[in-house]
């Protein structure tokens, strides 16, 4: 217990940092929104039209931008990219750190055993990624219920933000696993923000391109894809490959910090 | 030049990771481009269908967007997003990595002013950025030419690759900057992703909304790639914002790193 109130110490800061970024977002984003109502309907059917590829480029997606939800939709990859930054950097220097700062050693040698402190540390992770969604998630629902004209939005808000939590969450084990695999400590957060980017741009290459498509079971990013949630809810597949994901680079996170040959 | 040499061969390996990585972004994109102009294509024929207003609002900015240098516009957004992130992590790391890995009393013990320690600093960091610059341009007139469905400017194409290096410059300069303002800093990538993304989403809203004021905020959007495509011209005001954000952020870490007190245990 002492762990996880340590930790929820250590990452308050920078958590709250974090809420406020995505506020922000939040706000400015929705803020904007009010200035662009009135495209007409004409646009709409014009954008179902396009190619995908186009789609991507003009920025568009397959929203509907006469509504609220809809440029909520567009604004959900952002929000999506800062969560799992946040979650994947988290995963990455809550375990990396104590090698990092030579506090491994005092860590240790305490009573308890290694995966005790993984599940501790997890645990504190966890109370980090739920807070971040929460603000996320009661943010949002404010700002686009005013611009909602009196549509119910929630519904469509909640299982978004259900889908950004399995995305931060599956991000935050990559995170822990990378820093428990790896020998050199510093190169963790590096990595991990290497396989963000790398997956995050895949994405969009897939957009671009259906014959990629076959790829997107590799980018979590095309799991929780907002015009997909928005459309058809949640994807059975695509939250069963979640969870087994999470399973697994969890149980890989467990092991190899078990096994781990510290550097200290 | 010893100082010099020595940090060349320390982030020589990072410097060569992050060319290839951009080269592999520039050829993922540009490879995407032959589908991309049939698809283009095949919707110009649909366009047709539609009321005439509304072609000529939409067409506009879609006859450039549909060309080789409109795609690589949009596909250098990313690639200007991973230079940022390397130019930044370079300079927060090349001035803090003394303070961080307890080199510090060791290099500053040695006969040389600090001054002398930050230009060797700036000049291996600026070595290594053009060194990436030089391989990510090299890489996209290659791919240009192979992907090309049409005559395209190369004037063009060159102008808007380069503005990378400028972005990385503004970057780095702010990177070396923050790392002579904090005393001691535990995680780079924490502070290069933190402000590299804010500009970056700024810059995001800022063009999706058309809004001037923003604009002036974030170097991602000092070059308009569109301006530059159909004028083949740099907007002069911006660059000149650019030099001084350089000029401004250099010469105060001179000045403060100068005076600073050096965290050496």
């Amino acid at each position: 217990m002492n762990i996880v109130i340590r930790e929820l110490q250590a990452t308050r800061k920078s958590l709250i940092i974090w809420c406020v970024g995505v506020l922000f977002m939040v706000f400015a984003g929705m803020g904007k929104y009010a200035g662009m109502t009135g495209t007409g309907q004409t646009i709409n059917e014009l954008m179902a039209e396009m190619p995908e590829s186009l789609q991507a480029i003009m920025g568009s997606g397959g929203f509907d931008l006469t509504k609220a939800i809809g440029y909520y939709g567009l604004l959900f990859l952002y929000l999506a990219m800062m969560a799992t930054i946040h979650a994947v950097m988290l995963g990455a220097n809550i375990v990396s750190k104590e090698e990092r700062d030579k506090t491994a050693e005092f860590l240790l040698v305490k009573p308890i055993s290694r995966g005790k402190v993984i599940t501790l540390k997890l645990t504190a992770s966890l109370i980090n990624l739920v807070t971040f969604n929460l603000v996320t998630l009661v943010s949002s629902i404010v700002m686009v219920q005013r611009y909602a004209q009196g549509e119910a939005v929630s519904g469509d808000i909640g299982l978004l933000m259900i889908g950004m939590f399995f995305l931060q969450l599956l991000f935050l084990v990559v995170g822990t696993a990378i820093a428990a695999i790896i020998k050199r400590p510093k190169r963790a957060a590096s990595i991990s923000t290497g396989v963000l980017l790398l997956t995050f741009i895949l994405s969009i290459a897939i957009n671009l391109n259906d014959k990629l498509g076959i790829l997107k079971f590799i980018t979590p990013f095309k799991y929780y894809e907002a015009e997909q949630i928005l459309n058809e809810g949640l994807d059975p597949a695509y939250l069963t490959i979640s969870i087994i994901l999470i399973t697994v680079l969890t149980a890989i996170t467990y092991q190899s910090y078990k096994k781990k040959d510290l550097n200290i | 030049m010893n100082m010099f040499l020595h940090e060349l061969k320390a982030y020589r390996n990072s410097t060569i990771i992050w060319s290839l990585g951009l080269i592999a972004i520039v050829v993922l994109f540009l490879s995407l481009y032959p589908s991309f102009s049939r698809d283009a294509e095949e919707f110009m024929k649909v366009l047709e269908g539609f009321p005439e207003e509304l072609r000529k609002a939409i067409g506009l900015s879609f006859e450039t967007l549909a060309t080789l240098l409109g795609f690589f516009s949009y596909s250098f957004l990313y690639i200007k997003l991973s230079g940022a992130v390397q130019a930044m992590n370079l300079g927060l790391s090349i001035i803090s990595k003394e303070t961080r890995d307890k080199t510090a009393d060791f290099l500053l013990t040695k006969p040389v002013t600090r001054t002398q320690v930050i230009t060797s600093k700036l000049f291996a960091a600026l070595t290594s950025l053009v060194f990436t610059n030089l391989a990510f341009l090299a890489s996209v007139m290659v791919m240009a030419s192979f992907v090309k469905t049409e005559d395209f400017s190369e004037q063009a194409l060159l102008m808007v690759s380069v503005t990378l290096l400028f972005i990385q410059l503004i970057f780095l300069s702010l990177g070396i900057m923050i790392a002579v303002l904090i005393p001691r800093i535990k995680s780079v990538i924490s502070i290069s992703l933190g402000t590299v993304f804010t500009f970056f989403i700024l810059g995001m809203i800022s063009s999706s909304t058309a809004d001037k004021g923003l604009r002036y905020l974030t170097p991602f959007n000092y070059f308009d790639n569109q301006y530059i495509i159909r004028t083949l011209e740099y907007e002069g005001e911006f660059i000149f914002i650019g030099i001084s954000i350089i000029f401004t952020a250099v010469l105060a870490s001179y000045w403060i790193y100068g005076k600073k007190d050096v965290h050496s245990v």
